[in-house]
């Protein structure tokens, strides 16, 4: 599992794949007041990017990769 | 090659000749539901096979050939014959791909344009309707607008500023740009595509966005399995490496390459921005690019105004006067930058920047003022609404997991295992296994020498009567089990016959004649050699009896025959041989015609000619070099193709009769041996002598008394069960320096074989039992010895030679 859930805290690390995705969804319908940390993350899957568009949680930091960094706030942050 | 891949393509060769099959067998019954559906799922089978491997290509043709069949099966439009040459067409293009891969492992670059051609002619089958690409989710609309008038409705506006000054830096370098629409379809996760990271795989990316198709529902509803995003990106990536990278997904993907005059701004809220003809230079430009400008603009005079060593100066003064050129001509302002020109040049001479300067402030005005709009500058990321993402923030909270019993996909534990039927096997192996058991049949032949040999060399009766026991035991397994793999060997004669239809459906209307074709007795089996050895000849010969045979409907009007042909190729087993029989109802071989032609061709003189009967005549098609049609088309008529029928079957010691009536049909009747694995051989012996004589030949074996032997002239003669059959002694035969011996009765041992419709008797010392022996061919030197056909090994380690009885008689 590439994505560690903590109390209203969830972060990706490395590659998240499409399985993610459902998991992810799953909690952040339960925590829908949850953070992001995208930091440690150098790809997510496009399923799990539809669920944070959907979703619209704090993202608490970005991707290190700059260039997927780009990518994520062109479809999370304008939405802030 | 690996194993899944030989699999694949010897799969995708059955699928292929199946759905050649379904195709023909609509053309007749055009509405059979049943074989609608089984057509779609073969194409849909195979294209699933071909997405195992990366033939893009094949998959391709393969999905474009689904979707006609789909409309097809849903009845949207209906099956013609058009579409079947098309489908058909499409299907040897995936053989060629197969025949590519199965050469080199890949396929070739060359076949790309053939893929659009074949997949566009599909697609031109294909209705566009309108509620498909309603409910189609963007992709089919976005795909039909393109279409519809491409370059015109580039949602370029959403392109923010500093990447379109970077775009027309680029395109001013002379690179390429191009605009990609990527709409993946919401069942692409379970093709195993990741868009995201498809569009960060793109190269020379300038820009891109992400945005889902339409509004994104709430986390409740939301599938996470349905994609509903889509990506816009501006690349300076050559045409070629996109349509590369792109290769699995063309269908969900436009890529258009953009002229620099895009920059027109967006009507209000209009997501897409009208493309100017080069002429119409844009009069507006958005506020933030003016402010874009503007900045341009400042950072050109700041540059002009350092003062530094001087160089660098005119380096600076260049770059600045290109950087104006490029800004002018970028807006649309090509009139504005001829004079630039003239200011570098003093401001090169004159080692100061102050004529670029004066340029800009004359310029500034028209640059970045005159007109721009209050307009908020249109994102990327527009339908994105914030009411939308409110709402899906409070279902979120409150919403029910999703419900239980939804399709989880990718969970196939409990899927169960219907394990494969039948097995495919290479072919070696199942030779292995008959060159084994071959040996086998061999060496059981031993054991009645060796029981033999206890008996009398060593006087121990009991254990000869003991091995003789075995022997039988051993020699009842082995029969059986060279029965059970003869039977693995087996094949249908189907195999052979399923590309007839469709070879008679394209030769007949390549002739313009009218023909039913009736396939009769499909699951006759034989050994596979055979079976495969048959197929040429039989094409031949289907060829033959289409071209020169079967008349034009015109013809067969006049002569009061119905108007449709009828060529029937029928198959069946008699006793160990199976008999192929290609009837057709034309015009039949005239046996004055043929002998003309071969008196004229110098094949026979005018003597033979006259005394030739009609069926002597109608044989002489088998002649070599013969050829009865007036004209030489592509199909038959070189004069070759009879006679290359006779040798391929009479290699496999088989035989072709032909019968034929004038204006009533030709009846063309091939008999093969079932297997020629095992051949049963009669063993006889003369001078202490043996040979073997192949069980086909072999009539009878009669004792005939001195006294009833005639002599005409030379010849020995006998009346046996009330004929007149010739005698000939096998000694004199074959060179043998004695005379034929006779038993204590004085009575000549005779085998009465048969030969080419006559029979005789040929006069040996003795008979011996009949075995079964691999034959063997003769090698080297020995294979010109026509009288003998081969060798075998008997069980005592000793070489039976196998009499030729056609040549030696």
């Amino acid at each position: 599992m590439s994505i560690e859930f903590n109390e209203e805290e969830v972060t990706f690390r490395g590659v998240a794949s499409v399985e993610d995705a459902e998991v992810l969804l799953d909690w952040l319908q339960k925590n829908p007041a949850a953070t992001v940390q995208l930091g440690p993350c150098s790809h997510l899957h496009t399923a799990n990017l539809q669920v944070l568009m959907a979703a619209h949680p704090t993202i608490a930091s970005w991707p290190e990769n700059p260039e997927l960094r780009a990518w994520l706030e062109i479809a999370l942050k304008s939405e802030l | 090659m690996n194993p899944l891949l030989e699999q694949f393509l010897s799969e995708a060769r059955e699928f292929s000749e199946g759905i050649g099959n379904k195709l023909l067998q609509l053309e007749n019954e055009p509405n059979d539901q049943d074989a609608i559906n089984e057509l779609f799922r073969l194409v849909h089978t195979l294209k699933g096979n071909s997405g195992l491997f990366t033939f893009p290509e094949m998959t391709r043709v393969l999905h474009a050939g689904e979707d006609l069949l789909g409309m097809v099966r849903n009845e949207q439009i209906e099956y013609s014959r058009e579409l079947a040459d098309s489908l058909l067409d499409a299907m040897d293009f995936v053989m060629a791909l197969c025949d590519d891969i199965e050469k080199s492992g890949v396929i070739s670059t060359r076949h790309l344009q053939s893929t659009e051609r074949v997949t566009d002619a599909l697609r031109a089958l294909m209705p566009v309707l309108p509620d498909t690409a309603e409910t189609d989710a963007g992709a089919k609309a976005d795909r039909a607008k393109f279409a519809a008038s491409p370059q015109a409705l580039l949602p370029l506006a959403a392109v923010p500023t500093d990447a379109r000054v970077e775009a027309i830096r680029h395109v001013r370098a002379g690179d390429p740009l191009h605009w990609i629409a990527y709409t993946p379809v919401k069942e692409c996760f379970f093709q195993g595509d990741d868009p995201l990271h498809m569009a960060r795989q793109v190269p020379g990316l300038l820009w891109g966005t992400v945005r889902p198709t339409q509004p994104l529902p709430s986390l409740a509803e939301l599938d996470t399995y349905s994609c509903v995003l889509e990506f816009h990106l501006l690349t300076t990536a050559p045409r070629e490496e996109l349509n590369e990278l792109f290769r699995y997904v063309p269908e969900q993907v436009k890529i258009e390459k953009v002229d620099l005059l895009w920059q027109a701004v967006p009507e209000d809220g209009q997501a897409y921005a009208v493309q100017a003809e080069p002429t119409e230079v844009p009069s507006i430009i958005s506020q933030e690019e003016a402010v874009a400008v503007e900045a341009i603009l400042s950072a050109q005079q700041q540059i002009l105004g350092l003062d530094d060593q001087s160089a660098w100066k005119a380096g600076r003064m260049r770059s600045v006067a290109s950087v104006l050129r490029n800004l002018s001509q970028g807006l649309g302002q090509d009139a504005d930058a001829s004079d630039i020109e003239g200011a570098l040049a003093s401001s090169l001479a004159t080692g100061d920047g102050a004529p670029l300067l004066q340029w800009m402030e004359k310029h500034r005005e028209n640059l970045s003022h005159r007109t721009w709009r209050s307009d908020t500058v249109t994102t990327g990321n527009e339908p994105l609404s914030r009411e939308t993402a409110t709402n899906s923030m409070a279902a979120g909270g409150i919403a029910k997991p999703v419900a239980e019993g939804d399709i989880k996909f990718g969970r196939r534990a409990e899927d169960t295992i219907n394990g494969p039927r039948s097995l495919k096997v290479d072919q070696a192996k199942i030779d292995l296994l008959m060159n084994l058991i071959g040996e086998l049949v061999v060496e059981k032949n031993a054991l009645p020498y060796l029981a033999q040999r206890a008996e009398v060399q060593y006087g121990v009766r009991e254990l000869s009567r003991e091995i003789k026991g075995k022997y039988s035991v051993i020699n009842r397994i082995a029969d059986e089990m060279q029965y059970a793999i003869m039977q693995v060997r087996m094949m249908a004669v189907s195999v052979v016959f399923q590309r007839f239809p469709r070879l008679v459906r394209d030769i007949s209307h390549k002739l313009g004649k009218e023909v039913q074709l009736v396939l009769e007795g499909e699951q006759t089996e034989a050994d596979k050699n055979i079976i495969e050895s048959l197929a040429d000849p039989l094409i031949h010969i289907v060829r033959n009896s289409l071209d020169h045979g079967l008349e034009t409907p015109e013809v067969r009007r006049a002569s009061g025959k119905p108007e449709t042909g009828k060529l029937t190729i029928r198959a069946a087993q008699e006793a160990d041989r199976v008999v192929i029989e290609i009837i057709d109802d034309g015009k039949g071989i005239d046996p004055n015609v043929i002998k003309r032609k071969a008196y004229e061709k110098g094949l026979i003189d005018e003597a033979a000619s006259e005394r030739m009967g009609d069926q002597e005549a109608v044989n002489l098609i088998f002649a070599a070099g013969l050829s009865t049609a007036e004209t030489i088309s592509d199909l038959s008529g070189r004069g070759v193709g009879m006679d290359v029928v006779r040798s391929a079957v009479e290699k496999m010691n088989g035989a072709v009769v032909i019968n034929s009536e004038l204006g009533k049909g030709t009846k063309i009747r091939i008999s093969l041996p079932l297997s020629m694995a095992v051949s049963q051989i009669m063993i006889v012996e003369s001078d202490r002598q043996l040979f073997g004589v192949p069980m086909d030949h072999v009539v009878e074996t009669v004792r005939v008394s001195r006294h009833a032997v005639r002599f005409i002239k030379q010849s020995m003669t006998a009346i046996l069960r009330g004929r007149v059959v010739p005698l000939k002694a096998i000694n004199a035969l074959l060179g043998i320096p004695a005379l034929a011996k006779t038993n204590a009765d004085d009575e000549f041992a005779v085998l009465l074989v048969q030969v080419g419709g006559g029979v005789m008797g040929l006069v040996v010392d003795g008979f011996r039992e009949t075995i079964g022996v691999i034959q063997k061919p003769l090698a080297g030197i020995l294979s010109s010895l026509s009288t003998y056909s081969g060798s075998a090994l008997m069980g005592d380690g000793s070489v039976l030679m196998i009499l030729n009885i056609r040549e030696l008689i």
